[in-house]
């Protein structure tokens, strides 16, 4: 049996047959594999952005504390940061004593990670409660002291002469010494 | 001369059927085309995406490392800071209770607090008076408490008292602190 086709839808079959073909390798060869890479990212960004979001809660989290930890401790960020100078502290502090005199500011060891600054002072007071209401003060002050010992009071008349070292914290950078610079003035 | 009576129909290499298979085929490229364009348009968002979220991640991880140094900077000045402010406390509560301690009939004129000890120059109407209401409650607070008397113009007696603690008891209180 012969089957007679024309030239013409043969053309045909052939086109449709490339097409056909074309369109199959297409599909398989190149675009299945894309699709399954599209879902691979959208799979991987979804994690990224699952860890992006618990990154950015930890990062809110923190800056919250670190906030509220600046606020509660402001007087004592600023205290550590502030250069100590003896013209201001006995300003401020001379209400406890009839005189008052800071001197002599020297570097000592680090303690604890911060630059302490040995200052020594002499004063003279009429009574001990002045002392008290000084000690009270200290701990209100623009700096970060300690009053150290040996403290020496000695009866002078009806005045008390006390002296004593006292020693001064300040954050441990290359700044502070120029606290002992603006000091030395 | 006619040999058939309707018009003769046009000849074209495009024949309906031709237009039909063409039409679907284009279509259906068409399609193909444009998901393949989608596809590749998305792949690309999502890798820029995944490069921003990663740069983002590691801006967030610089940012909470520097806060994280920030906070425990703050605490451990806050730490030293109590600790400073709790000594002067106890330092005020020391010499107040060491001003207590001395009686009305004896007369300090000069008390030198050290770190492990206490020394005192004064005036006391006789032995008695001192050692019952000065020494006796030194000594229970100091562990070596040394007195050495000489008189004075009245017919007093001048006094420095001598009183030192152990470095264990030192170190206890320190860490009571």
């Amino acid at each position: 049996m012969k089957i007679k086709i024309s030239r013409h839808y043969l053309y045909i079959l052939l086109i449709s047959v490339f097409l056909f073909l074309f369109v199959i390798i297409f599909s398989f060869g190149i675009l299945i594999p894309k699709g399954k890479q599209y879902r691979e990212f959208r799979q991987e960004l979804r994690k990224e952005n699952v860890e992006l979001r618990k990154y950015q809660d930890f990062y809110d989290e923190t800056f919250t504390t670190l906030k509220d930890l600046q606020s509660k401790n402001r007087h004592i960020i600023t205290a550590f940061d502030t250069a100590f100078n003896p013209d201001r502290f006995e300003k401020q502090h001379k209400v406890f004593f009839s005189s008052l005199h800071v001197s002599k500011i020297a570097r000592s060891k680090n303690e604890e990670g911060f630059a302490t600054y040995e200052v020594n002072t002499t004063s003279q007071m009429s009574s001990p409660k002045n002392f008290y209401d000084f000690l009270d003060a200290l701990n209100k002050s623009d700096w970060i002291i300690g009053v150290n010992f040996p403290i020496d009071f000695k009866r002078d008349g009806e005045m008390i002469k006390s002296s004593f070292t006292m020693k001064v914290y300040t954050n441990n950078k290359d700044k502070n010494s120029t606290a002992s610079g603006s000091v030395a003035k | 001369m006619k040999y058939s009576y309707i018009k003769p129909r046009k000849k074209t290499p495009i024949t309906p059927e031709l237009q039909i298979i063409f039409t679907f085929f284009s279509m259906t490229l068409l399609m193909l085309f444009l998901t393949y364009t989608f596809l590749l348009y998305k792949d690309y968002t999502f890798e820029k995406d995944r490069y921003s979220i990663i740069e983002h991640k590691k801006e967030l991880k610089v940012s909470i490392k520097k806060m994280e140094k920030q906070i425990s900077f703050i605490q451990k000045q806050k730490a030293l800071a109590e600790k400073i402010f709790t000594q002067n406390m106890v330092l005020k509560d020391s010499i107040a209770n060491l001003f207590d301690l001395v009686p009305q009939r004896i007369t300090l004129s000069r008390a030198k607090l050290l770190r492990n000890g206490l020394i005192l120059y004064g005036i006391t109407p006789n032995k008695d008076v001192y050692n019952f209401m000065l020494q006796a409650p030194l000594r229970s607070i100091f562990h070596k408490t040394y007195s050495s008397f000489y008189p004075a113009k009245n017919g007093w007696l001048m006094f420095v008292s001598t009183n030192y603690m152990d470095e264990s008891q030192i170190e206890e209180l320190e860490s009571e602190d």
